[in-house]
């Protein structure tokens, strides 16, 4: 039945696509159970790249045909060998990215020998396809989500209790603030030069914001529609702006992309050079995080981004036994203070991430660099006075309630607080949806990943 | 069960004084044992023991009485190779 609905709601948008979804669940699946069966190293590793291959080659087709045929012909045109690129102009099938991935996860385990393979093939198809993650995530793991489709599930109240809340947190910040923010963001990133410091900045400050409740938004939804019918599926973002350094924001951020990464990719890579060292780490996580940033899509900005989260990560890596060295501050006031400093800190190194991630080239992104560093003025104050108040007006809420759940160290805080409290939290997020909410917003940012 | 060996060769990579190691302990239970160091605790059981892990073995290891399992089968099997 979910089965059904799944193919349903993904042919909803293209049915042709569906034979894609077909195809990988089908070739994973055989994949799988030939991978266990075999005794013989040698089946085995065909099996598993056999698996890899068949996904990377449609995520590859899709996704990154005309961005390699477009480099190459311009490449080549710098050695006066002019050919036309071949342009196919194939629309992206809706969260390629993401069941390639979920479906990957399934025969790595299987190979690695962290899960047994599944018999029955209608469970294996749900898995792929199922409905509220297969758009945009979270990329649940073969070995912790599939058990859950081949059980029973358990229905009951609290669950379907707190599956409603967090669809309805993940529609606020979706509908409220997200498609509100984008708003402020999208003119300011889709203007031409001459730039103004302040204004760029303010622009990168609602693209944070927005971003994360597009993305967080969307994974609350999911969360919370797989808990209304018994699945329990992963955090997807657990508050990432309250990190203090790079390996803290990628734990908090993307989580069920970054254990993926993690598992699949810089584990390997760096235990194959871990001869090298600190350098082996450090090469790893160079490797992994471009990747990262050629996943999210297929331009050179993303790649750019995800060099700059590996030089962070690296930087961290290289310069971490020194910290450790310094002593540890006992006032609890001073303790308080350096955290807020380190959170703000850290929070403009990730914005600065964020101007390559949105910027709609390397040149604009270099252009609005130059007028954060060179032309920061408050020349057009009544502009910067109102999109000042609007960021605070749409982003108030949210952080209010997130300094509440990392003090409490619980998302789900709201549903313990006093009745009241609870109904006041409740109206003032429906009035400030129904009145100021994007009604015909934009789609899901990540649903072009 | 964990040997004293095994236990102190961790301990003293994380720069750890004390803390408890069950069969049981995962790598994020312990204090300071993250991915980024992962590699480097790995590096040096293999040193101290004289033996080589492979990526597939690795990517296996659950909990810390997975690990000592990996290092007695390559203890066994280097002696009697």
């Amino acid at each position: 039945m979910l089965l059904v609905a799944s193919y349903i709601f993904y042919a909803a948008w293209d049915w042709r696509f569906l034979s894609i979804l077909f195809i990988i669940a089908t070739v994973d699946y055989f994949c799988g159970l030939k991978i266990y069966e075999s005794g013989d190293e040698r089946i085995r590793n065909f099996f598993l790249i056999l698996s890899i291959t068949v996904n990377l080659c449609f995520l590859g087709f899709f996704k990154y045909f005309d961005f390699f045929s477009t480099n190459l012909a311009a490449f080549l045109g710098h050695f006066s060998l002019k050919i036309h690129p071949l342009i196919l102009k194939i629309a992206l099938p809706l969260g390629i990215s993401f069941y390639t991935f979920r479906s990957m996860s399934y025969t790595i385990d299987v190979y690695t020998g962290k899960m047994k393979p599944t018999r029955n093939y209608l469970d294996y198809a749900l898995f792929v396809a199922f409905f509220p993650v297969l758009l945009a995530g979270p990329i649940t793991k073969a070995s912790d989500f599939l058990p859950q489709i081949i059980s029973s599930r358990k229905l009951n109240l609290n669950s379907f209790y707190e599956g409603c809340y967090l669809m309805f947190w993940g529609l606020f910040q979706k509908v409220f603030i997200a498609d509100n923010l984008t708003k402020i963001a999208d003119p300011l990133f889709n203007s031409p030069p001459p730039y103004n410091g302040v204004m760029i900045l303010l622009a990168i400050y609602a693209f944070a914001f927005q971003i994360y409740c597009d993305f967080a938004g969307y994974s609350n939804i999911a969360r919370g529609l797989s808990k209304c019918m018994g699945f329990d599926i992963v955090v997807n973002f657990n508050l990432p702006y309250f990190s203090t350094n790079p390996k803290e924001f990628w734990r908090r951020w993307h989580i069920s992309l970054s254990t993926w990464l993690h598992d699949y990719l810089f584990s390997p890579i760096a235990f194959s050079k871990r001869g090298w060292g600190k350098w082996g780490v450090i090469f790893a996580l160079m490797v992994t995080f471009i990747l990262c940033g050629f996943w999210h899509g297929a331009a050179w900005t993303f790649i750019i981004w995800g060099a700059y989260q590996g030089i962070l990560l690296a930087t961290q890596v290289l310069l971490e036994p020194r910290f450790k060295k310094m002593p540890l501050q006992k006032n609890i006031f001073v303790k308080k203070i350096w955290f807020f400093i380190k959170v703000v800190f850290f929070f403009h190194l990730v914005c600065f991430g964020w101007l390559l991630f949105r910027a709609q080239s390397l040149t604009q992104a270099y252009r609005m660099t130059e007028a954060l560093i060179c032309n920061f003025k408050f020349t057009n104050g009544s502009e910067i006075k109102f999109i000042s108040i609007s960021l605070i007006f749409y982003t108030c809420i949210l952080i209010i309630i997130q300094i509440f759940q990392f003090l409490k160290n619980d998302h789900l805080f709201i549903l313990k607080t006093k009745p009241a409290l609870r109904a006041a939290f409740y109206v003032v997020c429906f009035c400030l949806l129904t009145i100021f909410g994007v009604s015909g917003g934009k789609e899901f940012i990540y649903f072009q990943f | 069960m964990i040997s004293e060996r095994l236990k102190k060769i961790i301990l003293l990579e994380l720069k750890l004084d004390n803390f408890d190691l069950e069969d049981t302990t995962q790598a994020y239970q312990v204090p300071g044992w993250d991915s980024l160091n992962h590699v480097s605790i790995l590096s040096k059981i293999e040193k101290a023991y004289g033996v080589r892990f492979k990526s597939v073995e690795v990517l296996r290891l659950k909990n810390l009485g997975d690990l000592q399992d990996l290092v007695n089968k390559k203890i066994e099997g280097h002696n009697r190779g």
